[in-house]
Formats: structure tokens, C-alpha cells, sequence
């Protein structure tokens, strides 16, 4: 049966080679491909520059900043830049729809800033070339074009009967088949994914994330499953269509309704079920939190007057000035740490949305196993949202340890009722280390996409079952 | 005239009898309802959201008012006086608001409604500081964009038309009609015309249903809008009609045939636009990190230093002639007036950097918007979302505006404060209103423009394969 299998897959692959229109589709791909990569490695460049250079000039006015009352310094804040993950350069993700920069000052946690997609116009709600997307769409549709008629050729000619009729199995026939579409997927893939992960070696200064090489395994083994399914999922609606127009239609039908409907519908959907509130609203809620508590032996006063009542107590005082250190400093803190407090809830209340908004659009990989790759390809490239959800929650730690540090050393150095008499110096502003931000490690994604896995796998095993098994030698 | 009827008639029955493009039909039509139901809510929370802005801003602004006719016993009563007539607080504590509020018909076409914030709040305070805020979005549905019935009509409707004509010919030949069409006495053409002809009317007319679904749904309506959206719509499915005509012209099989529409539609709708926005990217690529900088709080040097401050508002000073005599009452609120006049410097000192941020969005967007003319799915989408007000450049007239209505805002509380004027409950008649400036001939002409090509193309395509189709043998 292996020879069978082999024989056919040959005499597929010699059947396409005949073939110009495939030669000039296949061409066009490779083209789209390498234009994709070439095109997201100078962006990734000029990003990688951009970012860098504005780091290194935000730290040095940080550090540059002269002598000033540490709340001043924290009000004067820093910068921090999203830089680009090397695998950008592969799949965009969400990079282009999320801020690139944040402003760190005391008592105001900012919303990132400058989400590129400002910049493009009317034209990016079209979408941007990646290579990701030459192989999550295009080369499905390369493959639909080169299957669609395989059987349905061979069921018009004749020679399907004539192959059966001289004992080869359908089964054989079918794998021939498979394995010969899978080769030239796999002709595009390989070397494909091998100049990624050259470009990936060579690239490796970048220390933003440090599993590249994993990443680009484990792209490679998504992409190989969702496309190893595709082919057999088109060369089965090949057997079981009638004709060769039958089958290009329903494989096209197919690929708009999973490659472009459902996906715009069901985040659609979500939206519609779960409203985000307007950032006004969102920032009023936050801030009559803050204002009132959060619950009502929280407000601001009893927060205040609890707290002067502990140090007092503490340090067996009466009065505030009598206090070994600044009281004012001490206050600023507790507003900080209890309006941490409020933030960290309202933003998790907020990313609950996010995932229940995103929640229909992952039950529909199941339905539609774009998707699931699309939601893979981001995250093993660190280009989805809680990539970016991790790049958010490290700069909030990172300012949040900056105006710790100036409310502390105010507490600490000056004295209570006194400001402008106090000034720290560059000793102080040297304590905040500069922002580095590492990647967290590639098994964060099976954490959050295990419903992305569960339904590639399920399409993967599904085609094998697909597969006709030896006994039904039947014809439709 | 009765050929055309019977023709049509004979078409009419085919599709009932075909489940199939019944289903596509049925399908379309309620993905264009949600489509029109989906715009909508985006739009209705846009609404509820500005009308809530601007009811907290008139809200706030009684208060003022009412400030000046109590008897300020109460602290609260006091300072809520203090904030309402003295210019030292007012400047950087009423707060205004500038809204892009929805065109009637924004809706169809949400365009960057979603993308762009739609509404400011502004003090006094630096305009860069609070320019630059995002509304909440969840990145994943910006990135995946809008199910409008714009979507509808610009992806889905040229499916419809390739689904239903890509057979039109090549099905004849290969059913064996077409011998018994060829000994008709009326020309293959002609026939194949008025049959294209049936599904132009059928799809066209279900394109304006559906627009008109979205016309009813909409509380105000101008003619005017109606008029252009339904010529885009024209236009655009013309554009499909006579590619699809050309195609057929080519009298290659079915198969091939619909390979051939399904690449154009992938090439018009996917490939081009994708690999123009990477290009515009690596090309003209917009460096935002600078400009992260103007967006902080800054505070003069040494805040207790009293000429220092008087220095920094003689400098302001020196740029406004108009405050004539301010010099010499600056020894009375010289830190508030130092602070005022710190940030319009500050405001000023960045206003270079600001502007060349914007030009270089606009100069993308300029050169990316020369190739809009070679796709007309792209350049409909434009005019579609120029017609109902929610392309890009709404947003840069509105981001201009918003600039001259800062600077209305400053010179309404700084005057008063640099003359040591208190602000008078008669002044509340004529607070500071934001007001849009758009160059609506421009835009207009634009839309005029994007028409004229996606017309000009389609009949350019329809007389070639005109031409092509007694040329081609099957």
C-alpha cells in the first residue's frame, strides 16, 4: 500500500508541474511570503531603533533632571516604549492596534499612548500584509485552488474506476493524494520557517524575548497542523463533491465564511453582549473610588485620619511634627498604595470584558480553525493581547516601585510641612534602575489558549478520521 | 422587450429552484440586517456617551453660575465661588468638552469611529498633556474591524455577484445549451447582457434595501448623503458587474473561471490594501516616541522662586502685545500667572514637534491615498466613509479644530488672569464653544473624485470586454 501511496503522490506532483497557472500561484505566494518577511524585518528594525533611542533619551533627562523635591521628580515621571518582539517581524498580532508608549508620573497610572493605527488612514481596517496572513489565508486558498478538482477530475475521466478496478484502495488513492499537496506545503513551509529561525539567530541581540527558537518551533507545528487539515479537509470535499464546480464552491464558501465572516462576526457578537463603558466613565468610576473608597470605611478622610492615628500611636507622639519623618510623605504613599488597590480592580474588571468580548470568537475556532490559528500566531509570537497585557502590568510595577522609592525618600529626608526645602538629587533618581522587559516564557500561551489548541487538534484528528478507511473502496 | 421579460423571468425561476443561491441570498440579507443592527449600537453608545459628556459639562457650569448668587457662608459654597470667578483656578479646573458627534449615517460606515477618540476634555492646562488620550478598545476587535453594512457591501455583495455570473456562459457551453443558443437570431452578447443584466438588478436592488433599511434606522437623514451613498453603492457593484463581465468574456470554463473572480476579489480586497499599508509602513514610517516627551507635566524650575516666575511671564508677556499694562500688575498672583504662562510656553515650544507628527500622518496618508483610484474596494470605502463623516481626515479637521478651541479656552481665563480680572456671571453667556472646521468643499470634491474614477473604471472594463467577447472563442 506505501508504494501505492507514493506512486500516486508522484504522479500528483508531476500533474501540477505541468500545471502554469499553479506554477504562477505558487510563485505568487512564495513572492507575497518573502515580500511579508522582508517588509517586517525593516519595520521591526525601524521600530527596534526608534524605541531604543527614545529609552536611552527618556533615562537620561530622568537621570539629568537636576535637584528637585522627589514628588516633583515623580510628577516629572519617565517614558516607557513598547519595543518590538522579533517575532513581529513574522505575525503584527494586535501591535499596530495597541499604544506604543506610557507615561509613568505619580498619582496618574496613563493609558498607553500612539496606537499606530492612528497613522494609516482608511486603508488599515483592510489589513496589513504578514506572513502570518499569507499563510493563515492565502495559502489556503492556494491549496483549495490545486485540490478542489483531484477527485472530481479523476470521477469525469474515468481513471478513478479505472484505478479501483486494478485494486488500488481509495484509501491509497486519498493519501497519494494528501501527501502530495502536503509536500509542497511543507516546500514552502520549511524552508520558510528555517530562514525565520536564521533571522531569528542572527537577530538575538534583542534580549525582549529569550525562547525565539521555541516560539518558531512551535509556529511551525501550528501552521503544519492547520494547513496538513486544510489540505485534507479540501481533498475529502473533492471525493465527496460531484463535480469539480461543487467542490470549488463549497471550499470557497468554506473559506470566506471561516477566513472572513465568522471571524469579523463573532468578535462582533462579542462586543455586542459585552460593552466596554467610554474611558470618561471608566476614569469616573476609578475615581470616586478612590475619592469615596471602596467600600464606606474607606473614604479618603477615614483612610487619612486612620492612618495619622496608627504613626501616632506608633511612634507614642501627639503630634504629627514630632514624627521621626515626614508625614506628608507617608500620606502620599497610602493614596498610591490605595489607589493601586482601585486600579488593579477596575483594570481587571475591564480585562474580564476584554476576554469575555474575545470569548465567542474563540469558541468559533472550533467552527472556523482560522481563528484558532490566527489566536495561536499571535500569542507564540508574543504579539497578542496578554503579551501586551504583560508588557502593561510590568511598566505599572515599574512605576509604581519609582514613586515608592521619591515618597519614601521625601518620608524619610525632609520634613513634615516643609516642601520646597527639601530637594533630592541625582543619587536618588540612580536608585530607579532603567526599564528591561523580558518576555514572559512561551507557556504562558497554553495558560490562556487552550481552547486555540483544543480545536486544532480536534480539526487535526477530525481529517484523520476523514481519512477513507481501507474497506469502503465505494465510489460516489 | 419581451425577450428581456422572458429572459429574466426564466432567470427568476432558476434561482427560486436553487436552494443554493437562495441560501446566499437569504444569508446576505440578514448578515446585512446585523451588519445595520451592529453600526447601530456602536453608534446609539456614542451617542449615550456624549450626551452624558455634555450633560456633566452643563451640570458643572450651573453650578458656576449658581456659585454667584450664594451667600458663600459654607466652605464648599466658597470655594465652588472661587472656582467659578477667579481666572487663578478656573484656568485649569472648568472643563470643556470637544465632541465629533456621528453623522446621521455613520452608522453604515463606522470608518475610524472606533479607532479615533470622538470626544476631548479640555482646561486651560497644557493642550498636549490631554491631546493625546485613547478611548478604551479592546485590540483584538480593532483589530479584527467592523461588521457594518459598509463591510456588507464592499466584501460580501461582490461574492453575491461572482456566485451568481461566473457560470453565466461557461455553464451553457458545458450543459451543451449553447449550440442552441448560437441558432437564436439574437446575439450570444445580447443575451448574456440582459442576463447580467437581471442579476445587476436583483443584487443592486438588494444592496439598496439594505441601504435603505440603514437610511429608515437613522434619525436624521439629508438627501443629499442618501444621494451619494447610493451612487457609491452603484458604482462599486458596477465596478463587480463588468469585471465579472470581462471575465465571462474570456469564455474560459467555470472552474476557472470563478479561480479567476475569487483571485481578483482576494487581490482587490486582501493582497493589494495589505501590501499597501506594509509599504506605507516601511516607507513613510511615523516616529511617535519624540512626541511621547510633549505629553509630560512640567512645572517651572523652582516653584518657590519668585523671579524665576516673574521672569517666565514676562517672556509669555512678550508674545502678547494685546495684554497691554499685564506687566505691571504681575506682582499680584505672580505664581498662578507663572504657572499659566509656563504652560503656553511649554505649548508653544512643542507646537513644531506636534505639527510634524500630524504632517507626517498626512503625508502618509496623502501618498498612500494616490494608489486609491487603482482599487476600487478600497476607494469606495473612502468615499463611503467621507460621505457619512468618519474617514481619517475628519479626525485631523477635528484635531485642528480642538487646537483653536484651546487656545479660546486660555485666552479666556489667562486674559482675565493676567489683567486681574475676576470672571463675572455675565461672562457665562459667552464661555468658549468648540466649534469644527472642515473644508467641506474639499471634501466634497473628494467624494466627487472617488466616484468619477470607480465609474470611469467600470465603463472602461465593461467596453473592453465588450469588445473581447466576439473576439474570444470558448
Amino acid at each position: 500500500m506505501k508504494r501505492q501511496v507514493f506512486l500516486i503522490a508522484g504522479k500528483e506532483l508531476k500533474g501540477m508541474a505541468r500545471q502554469n497557472a499553479l506554477k504562477i500561484l505558487f510563485a505568487i505566494i512564495i513572492i507575497l511570503l518573502g515580500f511579508a518577511l522582508y517588509a517586517g524585518h525593516i519595520a521591526y528594525k525601524q521600530q527596534k531603533v526608534m524605541v531604543e533611542t527614545a529609552q536611552k533619551e527618556r533615562r537620561a533627562e530622568w537621570l539629568d533632571q537636576g535637584n528637585k523635591h522627589p514628588h516633583i521628580a515623580a510628577h516629572y515621571g519617565t517614558y516607557v516604549f513598547k519595543p518590538k518582539t522579533l517575532l513581529s517581524l513574522f505575525d503584527f498580532g494586535l501591535d499596530t492596534y495597541t499604544g506604543t508608549s506610557v507615561y509613568l508620573e505619580a498619582h496618574y497610572p496613563h493609558e498607553f499612548m500612539f496606537r499606530p493605527v492612528q497613522g494609516y488612514g482608511n486603508m488599515i481596517r483592510f489589513g496589513e500584509l504578514s506572513a502570518a496572513l499569507v499563510l493563515q489565508l492565502l495559502l489556503p486558498l492556494l491549496i483549495i485552488f490545486i485540490t478542489f478538482q483531484t477527485f472530481t477530475k479523476e470521477k469525469e475521466t474515468g481513471t478513478l474506476k479505472l484505478l479501483v478496478s486494478q485494486g488500488v484502495s481509495i484509501r491509497s488513492i486519498y493519501l497519494g493524494k494528501v501527501l502530495a499537496y502536503s509536500l509542497i506545503v511543507f516546500s514552502i513551509m520549511v524552508p520558510f520557517f528555517t530562514g525565520l529561525y536564521i533571522v531569528g539567530v542572527i537577530e538575538k541581540t534583542s534580549a525582549v524575548i529569550n525562547d525565539v527558537g521555541l516560539r518558531i518551533l512551535l509556529l511551525f507545528c501550528v501552521y503544519v497542523g492547520y494547513l496538513w487539515a486544510f489540505t485534507n479537509f479540501s481533498v475529502w470535499i473533492s471525493l465527496k463533491s460531484s463535480s469539480a464546480r461543487n467542490a470549488l464552491l463549497t471550499l470557497l464558501i468554506f473559506w470566506i465564511a471561516t477566513g472572513i465572516i465568522i471571524p469579523k462576526t463573532s468578535a462582533n457578537l462579542g462586543e455586542t453582549l459585552h460593552p466596554l463603558p467610554s474611558m470618561k466613565t471608566y476614569k469616573e468610576g476609578i475615581q470616586h473610588d478612590i475619592e469615596n473608597g471602596m467600600n464606606p470605611n474607606d473614604t479618603k478622610e477615614k483612610r487619612m485620619a486612620r492612618l495619622k492615628e496608627d504613626y501616632l500611636q506608633q511612634y507614642g507622639v501627639d503630634s504629627l511634627n514630632q514624627l521621626p519623618l515626614n508625614f506628608g510623605g507617608i500620606q502620599m504613599q497610602e493614596g498610591e498604595e490605595y489607589a493601586n488597590k482601585v486600579h488593579d480592580f477596575h483594570d481587571a474588571t475591564l480585562y474580564k470584558k476584554f476576554e469575555r468580548q474575545n470569548k465567542p470568537g474563540s469558541l468559533m475556532g472550533f467552527v472556523a480553525p482560522y481563528i484558532a490559528v490566527r489566536n495561536l500566531s499571535m500569542a507564540f509570537a508574543a504579539t497578542d493581547w496578554y503579551s501586551f497585557n504583560n508588557f502593561q502590568e510590568k511598566t505599572n510595577t515599574y512605576r509604581r516601585h519609582l514613586i515608592r522609592t521619591m515618597n519614601n525618600d521625601m518620608a524619610k529626608n525632609s520634613r513634615y510641612g516643609e516642601f520646597y526645602e527639601y530637594k533630592a538629587g541625582r543619587n536618588l533618581w540612580e536608585t530607579i534602575s532603567d526599564f528591561k522587559y523580558l518576555t514572559p516564557k512561551v507557556t504562558m500561551v497554553f495558560k490562556y489558549y487552550w481552547m486555540e489548541l483544543a480545536s486544532l487538534s480536534l480539526w487535526v484528528l477530525i481529517m484523520f478520521i476523514l481519512i477513507p478507511s481501507s474497506s469502503k473502496n465505494k465510489l460516489i | 422587450m419581451k425577450l428581456i421579460l422572458l429572459l429574466w423571468q426564466r432567470e427568476g425561476i432558476s434561482i427560486i429552484r436553487n436552494t443554493f443561491q437562495m441560501v446566499m441570498l437569504s444569508t446576505i440579507f440578514l448578515l446585512g440586517t446585523y451588519a445595520i443592527y451592529y453600526g447601530n449600537s456602536k453608534i446609539m453608545e456614542q451617542h449615550k456617551t456624549i450626551k452624558n459628556v455634555e450633560h456633566i459639562e452643563k451640570n458643572k457650569f450651573e453650578h458656576y453660575k449658581n456659585s454667584f448668587y450664594s451667600d458663600h457662608t459654607a466652605v464648599e459654597e466658597k470655594q465652588l465661588f472661587d472656582i467659578a470667578s477667579n481666572p487663578a483656578y478656573a484656568w485649569y479646573r472648568h472643563e470643556y468638552h470637544a465632541i465629533l458627534p456621528p453623522n446621521g449615517l455613520s452608522h453604515m460606515s463606522l470608518g475610524q469611529r472606533d479607532i479615533e477618540p470622538y470626544y476631548y476634555k479640555l482646561t486651560g492646562t497644557s493642550l498636549y498633556y490631554q491631546l493625546f488620550q485613547s478611548e478604551l478598545a479592546n485590540p483584538l476587535k480593532l483589530y479584527v474591524g467592523n461588521f457594518d453594512i459598509s463591510f456588507v457591501l464592499i466584501y460580501l455583495f461582490p461574492l453575491l455577484i461572482i456566485a451568481f455570473t461566473y457560470g453565466l456562459y461557461a455553464e451553457e457551453k458545458e450543459n451543451g445549451m449553447l449550440p442552441l443558443l448560437r441558432l437564436q437570431t439574437i446575439g450570444l452578447r445580447k443575451i448574456l447582457l440582459i442576463r447580467i443584466a437581471f442579476y445587476y438588478a436583483l443584487i443592486v436592488g438588494l444592496g439598496i434595501l439594505l441601504s435603505s433599511i440603514g437610511f429608515f434606522v437613522s434619525s436624521e437623514v439629508d438627501i443629499l448623503t442618501v444621494s451619494l451613498w447610493i451612487s457609491a453603492v452603484l458604482c462599486y457593484l458596477s465596478f463587480w458587474f463588468a469585471l465579472m463581465f470581462l471575465l465571462i468574456s474570456l469564455k474560459k470554463n467555470s472552474s476557472l473561471t470563478a479561480i479567476s473572480a475569487a483571485s481578483l476579489w482576494l487581490l482587490f480586497l486582501i493582497v493589494l490594501p495589505a501590501v499597501l499599508n506594509v509599504y506605507a509602513n516601511i516607507v513613510y514610517p511615523i516616529d511617535n516616541t519624540s512626541l511621547a516627551d510633549v505629553t509630560r507635566r512640567r512645572s517651572l524650575e523652582n516653584e518657590e522662586d519668585l523671579d524665576e516666575a516673574k521672569a517666565v511671564v514676562l517672556e509669555y508677556l512678550q508674545s502678547r502685545n494685546d495684554l497691554k499694562g499685564a506687566d505691571s500688575l504681575l506682582h499680584i498672583n505672580t505664581m498662578a500667572k507663572a504657572y499659566a504662562a509656563f504652560t503656553a510656553l511649554n505649548d508653544n515650544h512643542h507646537r513644531k514637534e506636534v505639527s510634524d507628527y500630524f504632517t507626517q500622518i498626512r503625508l502618509r496618508q496623502k501618498k498612500i491615498s494616490l494608489f486609491r483610484w487603482a482599487n476600487p474596494a478600497v476607494n469606495t470605502q473612502g468615499v463611503l466613509n467621507e460621505i457619512v463623516e468618519s474617514d481619517s481626515e475628519i479626525f485631523q479637521s477635528f484635531y485642528q479644530s480642538i487646537e483653536s478651541f484651546h487656545k479660546d479656552i486660555t485666552r479666556f481665563y489667562v486674559d482675565k488672569l493676567f489683567l486681574n480680572k475676576e470672571i463675572t456671571s455675565k461672562n457665562y453667556e459667552a464661555l468658549p464653544k468648540f466649534n469644527l472646521k472642515i473644508d467641506s468643499e474639499n471634501r466634497n470634491q473628494k467624494i466627487k473624485n472617488g466616484l468619477l474614477e470607480i465609474m470611469v473604471t467600470s465603463l472602461l472594463i465593461f467596453a473592453l470586454s465588450w469588445l473581447l467577447f466576439n473576439k474570444t472563442t470558448f
